[in-house]
């Protein structure tokens, strides 16, 4: 079973009140079209980055929910960054594993190892507090609402199929730099 | 000569850099800050460094978080940059040198200011570094000129100084700034 990544994010949109949000690869168009004013920084230029990404902003603002949307390529590029996180015990990060295979973004490659390589598994081993698998959208729904209130970090691998858009195909993103200052701007402003 | 610089100085160092980057973060709008630490440190354990490393491991101020590679550093940093938090990174010219996409993509491109602490393991005494005998000491300056990022040398306790400067130097600058450290730390 697999889960269409676009009805995945309309799911997180739904529920993510004031989650701070870090999109990457495929996740980026289709995130922009949904929240495009909301407190998300997509990574652009820096492939495996965004856990990382996520894990610095979730340990600077605890009282905050922080939600990665990592591609399965992405993190092996940087899977050290599963001890890095699980050791540093940030209890408000959600890793999201959008795990399609391949490398959709540069031309749809199988990853080493393809759809086998068994990411919840490595998470788990890593020492997050709580891994799991998901496949199914109502699955997915039931289950999201809950990973905004439970004590992090959680990863779950969500097995998807492709996106519609790939940073490639629709080229309309933002850089970096302005998305960024754009969120220190915006968690400045809403301090409380 | 150049002289060992003792960790407690490196620890001060730290501590008044920390002081300052609050107080700069207070005058941008960051007040009450949710973490109880003056700063943090994301390390990849340098050998040159181990000294400051151990003394920080007493510290209950600064916050070090240990990073499996210098990619996560620098882009952990960014986070915590974009959270409100003040940060300093600690690593070994071999880190620099695995993690340059990191730099010119996070740091360079993304307009974040990284200060980095890089300890020259191997570095003669009675040598410029530029001269060095080791690729991996030789080569630091010529490839932080060749992304210019600004850098000093640390060459002993009356350089200290450098630190806060050249934290500060990154804020201004909205990119990467880095302090090498010539000989093993005390
Ligand atoms: C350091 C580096 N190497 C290679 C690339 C080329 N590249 C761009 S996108 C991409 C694939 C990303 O795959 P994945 O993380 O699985 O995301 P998906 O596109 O499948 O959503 C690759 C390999 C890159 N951007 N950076
Ligand atoms: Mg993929």
């Amino acid at each position: 079973m697999a889960m269409k990544p676009e009805d995945v994010l309309k799911v997180i949109a739904a529920h993510r009140g004031e989650a701070i949000c870090v999109p990457t690869m495929t996740t980026g168009p289709a995130w922009r079209e949904m929240q495009p004013e909301d407190f998300s920084v997509g990574c652009v230029g820096f492939m495996g980055g965004a856990s990382s990404l996520g894990l610095g902003l979730a340990l600077a603002r605890p009282e905050r929910r922080v939600v990665v949307f990592d591609g399965d390529g992405s993190l092996l590029m940087q899977l050290g960054s599963l001890a890095t996180i699980a050791g540093a015990r940030p209890r408000n990060l959600i890793h999201l594993l959008f795990k399609n295979g391949v490398y959709h973004t540069s031309g749809s490659q199988e990853i080493p190892g393809g759809l086998v390589v068994d990411f919840v598994t490595m998470a788990k081993g890593a020492g997050y507090k709580t891994t799991l698998q998901i496949g199914d959208l109502e699955e997915f729904k039931r289950r999201f609402p809950k990973m905004l209130t439970e004590e992090g970090p959680i990863f779950a691998e969500l097995i998807t199929t492709l996106a519609d858009k790939t940073p490639m195909t629709d080229r309309r993103g933002v850089p970096f730099d302005q998305q960024a200052g754009k969120l220190r701007e915006k968690l400045l402003g809403a301090q409380r | 000569m150049p002289e060992s610089i003792p960790a407690p100085l490196v620890i001060d160092a730290l501590k008044d850099t920390f002081k300052e980057a609050r107080a700069a973060l207070a005058a941008e709008g960051w007040r009450n800050p949710t973490s109880p630490y003056l700063g943090w440190i994301l390390s990849v354990p340098d050998t040159h460094q181990k000294t400051v490393l151990a003394a920080l491991d007493k510290e209950d101020t600064i916050k070090t978080v240990t990073c499996a590679t210098e990619d996560e550093a620098c882009t952990i940093a960014a986070g915590l940059h974009l959270g409100g938090e003040p940060v300093v990174l600690m690593i070994q010219h071999a880190g620099l040198y695995a993690s340059v996409n990191t730099l010119r993509g996070v740091s360079m491109d993304g307009k974040i200011p990284v200060f980095y602490m890089i300890g020259l393991l191997s570095r003669e005494k009675d040598k410029d570094p530029k001269e060095s005998r080791h690729s991996m000491v030789r080569f630091a300056e010529p490839l932080l000129d060749t992304f210019s990022v600004p850098h000093a040398r640390l060459e002993g306790p009356n350089d200290v100084h450098l630190i806060p400067e050249y934290y500060r130097l990154s804020r201004q600058r909205k990119g990467p700034a880095a302090v090498l450290v010539g000989l093993e730390t005390t």
